[in-house]
């Protein structure tokens, strides 16, 4: 269970971090006017202000919200489920490539989490495994990682 | 007239096999996306990007824009006959819509959706078709400095107008505006807020940033919701269709005062949602039968229907005439021009007239072509809506993947989208709007780059934003639409309090 205060003081907490981030790494470019005109520092490092100073307001506002619901036990737990294995999934991909990525994400998710039968997740699967080779490497020649399992295939 | 000859010429240029048939599958492509909750009209058309590289201008945008009209209709289809809204801007389509359906009369709701919508649409192209060229016309005077105060203009109407909590539009909007200047500055060469990460020369791409944002966030949200889609019979009966058709016309002051609501909202970028939400609640505190609203009114329907399409439509016009687009789809497609090679803005309709009247053009059959088809096709994609989410979600997420690593080859973005993802879910939850976002990655470097070169022509002084009558308007203006506002709202609620003490 998460409130809608501590969402916006996380949130708030993020975007006032990406502030600080873009204002102290603008300031390395400089800022301000000099005789080629304007820095190229000081756009960036106007935009990193208002970000900060929009967080800050942000998070007071959000802070006085109160404690209301914001996402329930239950919903959470769905929203995490369906994160947990899709960052699985991304994190797979540098290993052994998109291909297998996505057939064993899906696999995972339609299977093991959804308790769909074993063999129609199977073949959504590998349908959806040749779908995105078939249109990808073949049809629009993009070549989609095939990751270290890849490179050990290839002679 | 001549804009009359112009168009003439821009159906001769749409009107070709190969065009028509990008518009047939663009729509179906669109429609797909509408239909499906977590992909919308900006991932439709970011996800196609790639393709278009190798196509004519002429015939890329006719396909991109195709499938904005069909991810349009499709939106509606599935609020009104699963409560499910395809596409954030068809929210209020559900209000009655759904009702209607449920009631037993999914087709007067349909009809009734797709006839106000494609009024709509065409009011929007009408607009543009009059009013494009003439605008281009007025900004092709513009200098650097009455271009950073069109830009200034449309980001104070966004905060003002746009519906949802100024400081977290600002923020939204300035976080774009330093995504923008992430990489390589154009005017120094310098590079910018890498963070030490060296692959960020590049820049962060705003296709990235749309397949996060809107994609992988919108999964995070519906997922959240338990979606049984409890569906309406979704058959057709086509006599009840003209019927439905043929009684529009007894709403003519909703369907005209949406459509002026919708054309103001998409070229103030207010963007399509605000204007159906705006045009719902006017409707309802207008219409003499406010009372039946929530319960399947048909005005209900007409209302943020023709203001979401006439919204939509006219949010191409600033992109044309200015290079500043009307909304997130609008701003996707503004990223594709530049890809292209072309540059938008006044000059296209000098440089490039055949590409502009072309997209006019099309506009007018695409909206044809995706009323019918839509039609046709209600039954097949409401079909498609039976799958359990639990399929279509991960299904989505791999899209939105390969998608996002397809703009340049580059697992780096892969892991950006992801964060845009977590990004898109809180402001999603959290009422912080993503369009600004978007918009300020796309048009944000032109925007710098306005202002350093005002800049340099008055030697570091801001008076050059006041230094003439036309300039000073605009800004004026967007100072107005900054301010005026919270005004009213402290205003109002200063007299309520003041009434309540005696």
């Amino acid at each position: 269970m998460l409130s809608r205060r501590a969402l916006e003081t996380l949130t708030a907490a993020i975007t006032g971090a990406f502030g600080v981030a873009v204002v102290v790494s603008s300031l390395d470019n400089g800022i301000g006017w000099s005789s080629g005109g304007v820095e190229s520092g000081t756009f960036p490092f106007m935009t990193g202000l208002i970000v900060v100073a929009g967080s800050l307001y942000n998070l007071v506002r959000g802070w006085l919200r109160g404690q209301e619901i914001a996402v329930r036990s239950a919903e959470l737990r769905r929203t995490v489920a369906l994160f947990l294995p899709a960052a699985a999934f991304v994190a797979a991909i540098p290993l052994v490539g998109m291909y297998v990525a996505s057939a064993g994400y899906l696999l995972v998710s339609l299977h093991l989490q959804n308790r769909l039968p074993l063999w129609r997740s199977a073949l959504i699967a590998v349908v959806a495994a040749a779908a995105l080779y078939l249109v990808f490497e073949r049809t629009f020649e993009v070549a989609l990682p095939h990751g270290l399992l890849g490179a050990m295939l290839e002679p | 007239m001549e804009n009359f000859d112009l168009l003439l010429h821009g159906f001769s240029i749409a009107l070709s096999v190969q065009h028509i048939a990008l518009m047939v599958g663009g729509v179906l492509l669109g429609i797909l996306v509408g239909v499906l909750p977590g992909l919308g009209a900006p991932n439709g058309v970011s996800l196609l990007l790639p393709i278009t590289f190798g196509m004519q201008p002429v015939a890329a945008i006719i396909l991109l824009s195709s499938i904005y009209w069909g991810a349009l209709f499709g939106g509606s289809v599935t609020s009104i006959l699963f409560n499910i809204p395809g596409e954030p801007s068809s929210v209020a389509t559900t209000f009655d819509g759904y009702p209607m359906a449920r009631s037993g009369r999914p087709t007067q709701a349909l009809a009734t959706a797709f006839g106000s919508a494609a009024f709509g649409a065409l009011v929007g192209v009408v607009l543009i078709t009059c009013l494009a060229s003439w605008i281009a016309g007025v900004a092709l005077q513009f200098g650097p400095a009455e271009y950073f105060a069109v830009y200034f203009l449309a980001f104070s109407s966004f905060i003002g107008v746009g519906g949802a909590p100024p400081i977290k539009t600002l923020v939204s909007l300035a976080i774009g505006f330093a995504l923008a200047a992430v990489g390589m500055d154009t005017v120094s060469g310098s590079v910018r807020l890498t963070m030490g990460i060296d692959e960020l020369v590049k820049g962060v791409n705003f296709v990235v940033a749309v397949m996060g944002l809107f994609g992988i966030g919108e999964l995070l949200i519906a997922v959240e919701e338990e979606m049984d889609a409890k569906a309406v019979s979704s058959r057709i009966d086509w006599r009840e269709v003209l019927r439905t058709i043929a009684g529009l016309p007894r709403h003519w002051m909703a369907l005209l005062r949406s459509a002026a609501i919708g054309c103001w909202m998409g070229i103030t970028p207010g963007g399509p949602t605000a204007a159906s939400f705006m045009s719902y609640g006017i409707a309802k505190r207008l219409s003499p039968r406010r009372a039946r609203f929530g319960q399947g009114e048909p005005e209900g329907i007409v209302a943020p229907e023709t203001a979401d399409h006439a919204a939509g439509t006219s949010a191409l016009l600033p992109m044309l005439s200015l290079g500043i687009p009307g909304s997130a789809t609008a701003a996707v497609m503004m990223g594709g021009l530049m890809i292209w090679g072309l540059n938008p803005g006044p000059a296209l309709f000098t440089e490039q007239p055949d590409f502009v009247w072309g997209l006019i053009a099309s506009m007018y059959l695409g909206n044809i072509v995706a009323v019918v088809l839509v039609m046709l096709t209600v039954p097949i994609f409401a079909a498609l809506m039976r799958l359990p989410f639990f399929v279509i979600a991960p299904l989505i997420f791999i899209v939105c993947v390969v998608g996002a690593y397809s703009v340049s080859n580059s697992y780096l973005d892969v892991l950006l989208m992801m964060g845009f993802g977590v990004l898109g879910y809180l402001f999603k939850k959290l009422d912080y709007p993503l369009a600004p976002l978007v918009l300020a990655i796309v048009i944000g470097d032109k925007a710098e780059d306005a202002f350093r070169q005002s800049m340099l022509m008055s030697q570091g002084s801001l008076k050059i934003f006041v230094a003439n009558p036309l300039v000073s308007t605009l800004v004026g203006l967007g100072f107005a639409l900054l301010l005026v506002p919270p005004l009213l709202r402290a205003i109002g609620s200063w007299r309520r309090s003041s009434r309540r003490e005696p």
